[in-house]
């Protein structure tokens, strides 16, 4: 216990802390420059000095720890005369162009002069020049406006871990520039903009468009990009967002955003976007009223559920739409409709795999924190970069290795290069063997507890015929068995192939010997919530299996749940091109784009007598549609998403669109023309159904979910006692398998698809799709960055820039799906792996060079 | 390459190792273009930015292309009183190289320093790494003659 005096303040202190803090406990502001919470503490401004007493000078206060028994004065003369110094020699080359800054009015260097500084300076000699940077298309700088307080240079290297920015030259030639000198090519989470106190980096997408004091309403939403679910304020001007922030304490992200969370907001404000009901009248999708759409949609879903079944009809659910909307779709299909058709993207990976996991661990498996992650000893990462698939994870991870965890990567992870201590291989071709040659010698190093009978039974089972080549994971291990909280995350790369079912036992049994916390890696922002508000054939909300939970579920929404097997979303495909499926209902999801084997999708939905699409753009999907009906997108919706932790987090709207409806209220009214009684008239009508409905949501409120801390299982009851032994082939016989190259989808950090294609911030980032490489295929072709290839695979061929990847160590070749042209999709196949996923192994693919 | 290896045993870090990398790349790329401080990044796996910051902050590494021969002519007060500015006059009007530029032709470069430790032997210049004192009108060009 310290005692100090600050300001004639007692201040009783836990443990030692700065000075600074130790007066901010105390309610006393000191004011400061370089520094900022959660950056290292520099002293570099000297606007922080403090009187300390028997100390003869002033010292600075964020870097002074607090003692006991010091006595320290925060606001004298003599300190008012040396903060009054200090900013005069800032001010010194300083342009003074406030009027013409986009920072004036939240700048902390204005602040301070005008409550400290001078009147008028003294220096008569002329200002450095730097003429402002426009290199960067979102970044601009004005480094004549710098005063090197370091907090972006501090922010980029320590907190992001980009290390893209420095300052070059020396004295008062010094500026805060990126390598090239021009553009930053840097990961762009703009986190440097947070931090930086004056108008010196800046966003270039709203530059001279507003004044800090012209934002109307502040809104704290979370990003709808990916799974992490960042907390952000959307600043609103006039119904428009001039930018999304985040703020210090708030949210898991603390501070911290993306890149696509920063700058991908305006694919909203889109002109792209669509306003208005469409119907195709005489082969052509024609504009027409609410009414209308919504009369001939239940019109038409009506005709063919009584002509073909109710089992004639399907719903396609979205994982970047709220749970209320996830919820009533399945409510739609489920109790208006009788059909449990229903499924999501979730399918392609996400749901198989948590099921997967539930089968062997219980429900809730992946329900840990991310900002745990950093506490940990150990992290192995396997099947991608998270870096880039959920950035604001990753650099929990790269903090994680800063600190005194072991980092682990099995397969590639370029963000994690300068982060991770072994590197090993994860190719789909070796990560069996890899991982099997792990638990061989780890299982018996480690205690096993004997709780889950059948599993050690399958690890002692585990047997590697052939270890792979010039790899040893001895090392390794021994670094394994010393963890004592290691987190082990879970990505689509190991989760898409034929056996991803004996991949993720051989992790799972990892995960066992070590007792370890996993995280399911989601690259969309709400595919937990699709399982949740029972968006799957055969489960219902709260992740109840139908057979088990249909009489409890019928009790409390006094209607039938259909006992009819359900179509899962390949099946749905399949059924449709076959003719069995009759109506599709398709909302926030582009299946056309989103699916490889567009020609068969393509055929798949043709078959159907009826397809609605429900969307915010005329996607590829919507423009096979028979009626097209316009939604809100992310910003403009009230309701919940559920992150890859499962944490239930408020989305709330910047501002609302007259003419639209949102996803749910659409389907709300189109249920009611079905002969729906239950009338819906917000949006806590849906979610208050959703309690009762869904044993995990149990009392759970909006209040409640506002907090921040609406954790797995919330107020509910996770489902117990249905662990069961999973039926696993091959375990006694692991070999590396001999594979060609293969194209896989690529989840590049700066785009998304659907919403990242309509924003013009991120495209002009990164506008064409990018062949990612490793170094032997590089080698092998003699290919650099930068350089063309065509990229060849069954399907066709395409052309693109190549990217070579130092740590992808096998032969796959990664592209994204990410633009209209030059997708992966366009180029693949998929199959239905034995996890339930897709499965992408048939895609053989040749890289060559293009000659100029 | 092999030479990086060498310096890398000698200090504790590769952040250490930085500066007489830096030296390296400069000689074996002429100047510290991006090219040779990615090289020199690549090298020591730093953070390239880091190690521009580094390399900018000093004045003894070149930012510039150079000539084939760097001249280092003194023009503090001893040189000065003995006749540098004139030799400065000279090399722009005989060869247009200016204070900080090049020859056209790439061969000279010029650098203007602070006192080299021979005002005894004023005016005295660096060709590269020769000496040469007692500068006149004359001997100047004799002796840059002698560098093509
Ligand atoms: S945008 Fe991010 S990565 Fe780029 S310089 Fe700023 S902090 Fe660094
Ligand atoms: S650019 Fe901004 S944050 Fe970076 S050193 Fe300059 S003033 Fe500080
Ligand atoms: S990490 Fe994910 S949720 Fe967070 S800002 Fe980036 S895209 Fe958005
Ligand atoms: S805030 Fe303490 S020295 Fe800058
Ligand atoms: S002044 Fe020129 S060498 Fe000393």
């Amino acid at each position: 216990m310290i005692k100090l005096t600050i300001d004639g303040i007692e201040v009783e202190l836990e443990k030692p802390i700065t000075v600074l803090e130790a007066a901010r406990k105390a309610g006393i502001k000191i004011p400061t420059l370089c520094y900022f919470e959660g950056l290292k503490p520099f002293g570099g401004c000297r606007l922080c000095v403090v009187e300390v007493e028997k100390l003869p000078r002033l010292q600075t206060a964020c870097t002074m720890m607090a003692a006991d028994g010091m006595v320290v004065k925060t606001e004298t003369e003599k300190i008012k005369a040396a903060r009054r110094a200090m900013l005069e020699f800032l001010l010194i080359n300083h342009p003074l162009d406030c009027p013409v800054c986009d920072k004036a009015g939240e700048c902390e260097l204005q602040d301070l002069v005008a409550r400290y500084g001078p009147d008028a300076g003294r220096f008569r000699e002329g200002k450095r020049r730097h003429p402002e940077s426009f290199d960067d298309p979102i970044i601009v700088r004005n480094m004549e406006r710098c005063v090197l307080c370091t907090r972006c240079i501090r922010m980029c290297e320590d907190l992001q871990g980009a290390y893209a920015i420095t300052v070059t030259g020396r004295g008062s030639h010094s500026f805060v520039e990126p390598f090239s000198g021009g553009r930053y090519d840097c990961e762009y989470c703009g986190n440097c903009l947070t931090v930086c106190p004056v108008g010196a980096i800046m966003s270039r997408l709203h530059r001279h468009s507003y004044r800090p004091w012209y934002i109307q309403n502040n809104v704290e939403t979370v990003c709808g990009y990916c799974g992490v679910g960042c907390t952000m304020i959307l600043q609103m001007r006039e119904g428009q967002i001039v930018r999304t922030i985040p703020e210090m304490g708030l949210g898991l992200n603390n501070g911290l955003l993306c890149v696509r969370g920063r700058f991908g907001y305006d694919f909203v404000q889109s002109e792209a976007r669509l306003r208005m009901p469409m119907i195709r009248k005489d082969g052509e999708l024609r504009e027409v009223s609410w009414a209308e759409a919504l009369d001939y949609v239940a019109k038409r879903l009506r005709e063919i559920s009584e002509k073909h079944g109710p089992q004639a009809v399907g719903g396609i659910g979205s994982s970047r739409c709220t749970n209320e909307d996830n919820y009533m779709l399945q409510r739609l299909m489920r109790f208006t409709i009788g059909t449990n058709n229903i499924d999501s993207a979730a399918r392609l990976y996400y749901a198989p795999a948590q099921r997967f996991l539930e089968r062997i661990f219980g429900q809730g498996i992946t329900a840990n924190l991310i900002p745990g992650i950093k506490n940990s000893d150990g992290v192995l990462i396997f099947g991608g970069d998270p870096t880039q698939i959920n950035p604001i994870l990753g650099l929990q991870i790269r903090a994680a290795g800063r600190e005194s965890a072991t980092v682990v990567t099995f397969g590639r992870a370029k963000g994690l290069e300068r982060f991770a201590h072994y590197m090993l291989p994860g190719g789909p071709s070796v990560i069996d063997a890899v991982t099997g040659m792990i638990v061989q010698e780890l299982r018996d190093k480690v205690q096993l507890s004997g709780e889950n009978k059948w599993l050690e039974g399958e690890i002692q089972k585990t047997r590697v015929s052939e270890a792979v080549e010039g790899v040893s994971v001895d090392e390794v291990v021994e670094r394994l068995k010393e963890m004592t909280n290691p987190v082990i995350i879970i990505g689509p790369e190991v989760l898409q192939s034929q056996n991803s079912d004996r991949t993720l036992l051989l992790i799972a049994q990892i995960v066992y010997l070590l007792n370890g916390r996993v995280f399911l890696l989601s690259d969309r922002p709400n595919y937990q919530g699709c399982i949740d508000m029972g968006v799957l054939p055969d489960m219902l909300p709260g992740g109840r299996p139908i057979e088990m939970f249909k009489h409890k579920a019928e009790e409390v929404m006094g209607k039938e749940v259909p006992t009819e097997r359900g179509l899962n979303l390949f099946e749905m495909i399949e059924a449709a091109s076959e003719g069995r499926l009759k109506a599709l209902y398709v909302m926030g999801e582009n299946p056309v784009f989103n699916l490889p084997d567009r020609e068969r999708v393509t055929q798949a939905l043709k078959g159907l007598e009826f397809l609605v699409v429900q969307d915010i753009f005329l996607t590829e999907t919507a423009l096979m549609a028979d009626v097209v009906l316009p939604a809100r997108a992310w910003s403009e919706k009230t309701g919940t998403f559920t992150n890859l932790e499962r944490r239930i987090q408020m989305v709330r709207a910047g501002a609302e669109s007259v003419e639209d409806m949102g996803d749910w209220r659409i389907i709300a009214e189109l249920a009611q023309r079905l002969g729906e009684e239950k009338q819906f008239r917000s949006v806590e009508d849906v979610w208050e159904e959703i309690t009762h409905v869904s044993p995990l949501h149990t009392a759970l409120d909006y209040e409640e979910i506002s907090k921040g801390n609406a954790l797995w299982p919330y107020n509910g009851e996770p489902l117990r006692g249905v662990e069961e032994e999973v039926e696993i082939q091959g375990l006694d016989d692991i070999k590396p398998l001999k594979v060609e190259a293969v194209l896989q989808p690529d989840r590049p950090l700066y785009h998304s698809g659907s919403m990242s294609r309509h924003s013009k911030a991120l495209k002009s980032i990164e506008d064409a799709p990018k062949v990612v490489i490793g170094e032997a295929l590089s080698e092998k072709l003699s290919l650099k960055d930068g350089d063309r290839v065509r990229v060849t695979t069954e399907r066709g061929t395409l052309k693109a820039t190549v990217s070579i990847d130092s740590t992808l160590g096998d032969e796959r070749v990664f592209l994204s799906n990410t633009f209209s042209e030059g997708n992966f999709s366009s180029l693949a196949t998929y199959g239905v792996s034995r996890l339930g996923s897709m499965s992408l192994d048939a895609n053989k693919v040749r890289v060559e060079k293009e000659e100029a | 390459m092999e030479e990086i290896k060498e310096i890398l045993k000698r200090y504790p870090d590769r952040r250490g190792a930085l500066l007489p990398t830096l030296y390296i790349m400069q000689r074996e790329y002429g100047w510290l273009s991006q090219e040779a401080l990615q090289a020199a990044a690549d090298a020591l796996n730093l953070p390239p930015a880091t190690v521009k910051g580094v390399a900018t902050f000093y004045a003894m590494y070149r930012h510039k292309p150079m000539g084939r021969h760097l001249i280092q002519l003194c023009t503090n007060v001893a040189c000065m009183i003995m006749g540098a500015e004139r030799l400065v006059d000279l090399l722009k009007e005989r060869y247009g190289l200016e204070p900080g530029g090049t020859t056209e032709d790439g061969r000279f470069s010029l650098v203007i320093m602070e006192c080299i430790g021979a005002c005894d032997r004023a005016p005295a210049m660096l060709v590269d790494t020769d000496f040469h004192a007692d500068l006149n009108e004359q001997n100047l060009f004799e002796i840059l003659e002698q560098y093509k």
